[in-house]
């Protein structure tokens, strides 16, 4: 069949088939879009650090397990700009080969980075907070912009004279050579990156995503405050933490839709953190965490973007969330969650996508993997509205077990 | 006499004898404080642009007029680096040769700098208001700063990194380079000011003034809403009006307590624009302007330091206010204020200076000149407190004139 059709005829059907599944039709198969991340590396011998020092190596080893697994869209790891980080002294993050391993993935440096003291000078100064006492933690080589004064004096009435010292001091003048030097690195990436999407989209295949965001309450754990400091957030400021997920749920709306007209594909990818069942209770969930998020869901659906959250950790609770949501509009991409509740609470609302077990593809027998194959086509991909994905990433897989789920997908996915 | 004492003593004379008035003591005669302002142009024969452009050059004339009218304290035009001005494209100020003529003072260009609707973000996101609306805006080689995102994204961690693509971008090296430079040439301009100063002192002369602060609602209309834009918000937005006095409040105490303690001068110049009769009603004086003013003016006393209002334009309405500041701490420079009736109101209370029409020091006959100085030191002068100076400033005196003012009063104004 493959050889009649043309890569852009494939690619067109394969949308096809995806988007379907996302209205809530029946495809002419079940989808399947495996979340490869660094899979690429074990698969053709390259590194984890190639993702991210590499860009041309790690795009042929991707071509590869696009070319060898004919997935309906491809989705690889999120990986950050390894040059930039580097320029910049990123504290934040342990790239491959850079903290950890060469051959494992990058690790996220929990901490918060932003105090609980610092709250009322993030309300009273948001701007002057971020630049002389975040960015300088953030980022070791621009430690040097905390000896700069309060910034609001530029506003009440020392204007610019007041820092005008600053520009001629060697070690300012060299901090502002790193920004030059991480935005000429940024550049460098965003054209390479660019050529994955136009290289794959030659051989047929699509991204599952043009644009990422996330929840706003996910912003602020992530990368303000840590885990332990908005748990402790959650209980003594409350209202701070509100007002920021307010601040920030414009801005993400903006950033997301600007990213996604720009690379031209609608799909939204939304990797949910903290909002799952272990980090917060309902009703912290219901407080916290929903409201800003589903009007970031809703600003995208409204822009004609398909926003595609994946629910990291367990949501099974807090499936009846999503009906208020549009219905056929978004892609609920789960990990731990009671899939066959979801289609359950769901499956008339919006497209599931999931749940293979990354545990079954290592270490499961192809009895096994056809079994959960088989099962989670006939009961979640009944009536189409599913697409069939792992729960989370494929990075350590074994790659015959992993032909043999696509595969059997394939087969046994057709709908008659 | 002059010949006599040493410049050391001279100094301290003539300190002393501004400090006895002061401290509304009985000195040994009236000093004189003439505001020589751009004087020293027409007298020397130099430009006003060697003001902002040749300062040597002007600290010669300035020094010439020192030395020929032996002022107890100079005051001379309160000039910028116009090499900084210039290299930053500042649109606020037109300066002598560079869009006034060279020969006449520089001119505040009036301006909403900042739109009524910006109220909230000036308030509450003031560096972010500074750096991506105000300065691009004021500023013209900073205009690239006008496409930052919004400061507050930089709490989105590495996240996004992506924005030091835009360092690379021309205009924005053009604004850092703008800024370098206006760096640079700033330090040049301190060095000779300090140059100045010294050479100054050396010769028995000191400044009436090196610190210097504002009013809170002088900045807000001078610098950001305009003379029209502030005037509308005492009806429409009074609360923010008020809201900024009260914030500006505290940031203005310590420029004058700052720049001030830095100098070693103790004299903090406070020009009043809009508080006078013209501009606003005695209940609007009283809400918007006096308020705030008067604890900038009590915690500069608090400090130890004597701040010097310049009351520019008519308070005759107001002077009783001016009895709720500590008494023997303040110099009042009256301008066309009934310095006569301020006399009567405050003449047990506060330091009166001024206020020699400019006019008669222009037009007059010495005859006419020698009657009113007269009349100010008689009626004045009775008992100390008072120092005699010009309404306003003397750009286009005649020399001439201005001799038998100052000799007049040295001769007339001894206190037997």
């Amino acid at each position: 069949m493959k050889n009649e059709k043309s890569p852009a005829e494939l690619l067109q059907e394969r949308e096809k088939r995806v988007m379907d599944a996302v209205a809530l039709k029946i495809p002419d198969r079940v989808p399947i879009i495996p979340a490869f991340a660094f899979f690429p590396a074990k698969y053709t011998g390259v590194t984890c650090e190639d993702a991210f020092f590499n860009p041309p190596k790690w795009k042929e080893a991707c071509k590869k397990v696009l070319i060898d697994y004919e997935p309906d869209l491809w989705q690889f790891a999120s990986v950050l700009p390894g040059p930039v980080m580097q320029i910049l002294g990123c504290k934040q993050v342990l790239l491959p080969g850079h903290g950890t391993s060469p051959y494992h993935t990058h690790q996220f440096v929990e901490g918060e980075y932003m105090t609980a003291g610092e709250w009322e000078a993030f309300k009273r100064d948001p701007g002057d907070l971020a630049i002389r006492t975040y960015v300088p933690r953030v980022f070791e080589k621009l430690q040097i912009l905390q000896e700069l004064p309060p910034l609001d004096d530029l506003v009440t009435g020392g204007g610019v004279a007041g820092v005008l010292d600053y520009f001629t001091r060697p070690e300012f003048i060299e901090a502002f050579d790193v920004i030059i030097q991480a935005g000429e690195a940024m550049a460098k990436w965003r054209v390479e990156m660019g050529t994955f999407g136009k290289d794959f989209a030659e051989l047929g295949f699509a991204a599952y995503s043009g644009a990422a965001t996330q929840a706003p309450f996910d912003l602020i754990t992530d990368f303000m405050r840590g885990m332990r400091g908005s748990m402790l957030d959650l209980y003594r400021h409350p209202d701070e933490l509100l007002e920021a997920c307010e601040i920030f749920t414009p801005l993400l709306i903006e950033r997301t839709i600007a990213m996604a007209k720009v690379s031209g594909n609608p799909r939204v990818f939304i990797p949910l953190h903290r909002g799952a069942e272990g980090f917060m209770s309902l009703k912290q969930f219901e407080k916290f965490y929903w409201p800003t998020l589903k009007k970031v869901l809703l600003a995208l659906i409204d822009a004609g973007l398909t926003p595609a959250p994946f629910f990291e950790g367990g949501y099974t609770t807090r499936l009846e969330y999503l009906l208020d949501l549009p219905k056929g509009k978004i892609i609920g991409h789960f990990d731990t969650t009671d899939i066959f509740k979801a289609k359950q609470i769901i499956g008339n609302h919006i497209c599931i996508r999931g749940d293979m077990p990354p545990s079954l593809l290592q270490t499961g027998t192809p009895e096994q993997i056809k079994d959960y194959t088989k099962k989670l086509i006939d009961v979640v991909g009944k009536d189409g509205g599913y697409i069939m994905s792992t729960r989370g990433s494929l990075d350590e897989a074994e790659p015959e077990l992993v032909r043999i789920w696509v595969d059997f997908t394939k087969e046994y996915g057709i709908y008659r | 006499m002059s010949g006599e004492k040493s410049a050391k003593e001279l100094l301290q004379e003539r300190e002393k004898r501004v400090n006895d008035a002061i401290q509304l003591k009985v000195p040994d005669r009236v000093p004189i404080i003439p505001s020589f302002a751009y004087f020293p142009a027409k007298y020397a024969s130099v430009t006003c642009e060697d003001a902002f452009f040749n300062l040597p050059k002007w600290h010669e004339a300035c020094k010439k007029v020192a030395i020929d009218f032996e002022p107890d304290l100079y005051h001379f035009a309160m000039t910028q680096p116009g090499p900084v001005q210039i290299a930053l494209g500042n649109k606020q100020l037109a300066l002598p040769g560079h869009g006034v003529s060279p020969m006449h003072s520089h001119q505040f260009v009036e301006g909403e700098y900042m739109k009524a609707d910006e109220w909230d973000a000036y308030l509450h996101n003031p560096t972010d208001y500074a750096i991506r609306t105000y300065l691009p805006r004021v500023y013209d080689k900073l205009k690239a700063f006008s496409s930052l995102p919004p400061l507050v994204r930089l709490f989105w961690g590495y996240g996004e990194v992506t924005t030091t693509e835009l360092f690379t971008r021309p205009e924005f090296k053009e604004a850092l380079n703008a800024l370098e430079l206006a760096g640079k040439e700033m330090e040049k301009w301190r060095e000779e000011k300090s140059r100045f100063d010294q050479e100054m002192e050396s010769l028995g002369f000191r400044a009436v003034s090196k610190g210097s602060t504002s009013p809170p609602f002088d900045l807000i209309s001078d610098m950001f809403r305009g003379m029209r834009g502030s005037m509308l918000d005492m009806y429409r937005n009074p609360d923010k009006l008020l809201e900024a006095c009260e914030w500006l409040t505290p940031r203005m105490i310590e420029r004058g307590i700052k720049s001030a303690k830095a100098s070693g001068n103790p004299r903090v110049f406070i020009a009043l624009h809009r508080g006078a009769e013209g501009f606003m009603s005695l209940k609007q004086f009283e809400t918007f302007y006096w308020p705030s003013l008067k604890k900038v003016i009590i915690a500069l006393v608090d400090a130890g330091l004597t701040p010097a209002p310049f009351f520019e334009g008519d308070y005759t309405s107001r002077l009783e206010y001016l009895l709720e500041l500590p008494r023997g701490k303040v110099v009042g420079h009256f301008d066309t204020t009934d310095i006569f009736r301020a006399k009567q109101v405050l003449g047990n209370h506060m330091c009166i200076r001024g206020n020699f029409p400019v006019s008669l020091l222009q037009t007059g006959t010495p005859d006419e000149i020698k009657e009113y100085t007269r009349k100010l030191i008689d009626v004045v002068g009775k008992d100390g407190g008072y120092i005699m100076a010009t309404r306003g400033s003397l750009d286009e005196a005649n020399p001439a004139l201005v001799k038998v003012w100052v000799d007049f009063t040295k001769e007339y104004g001894v206190y037997r």
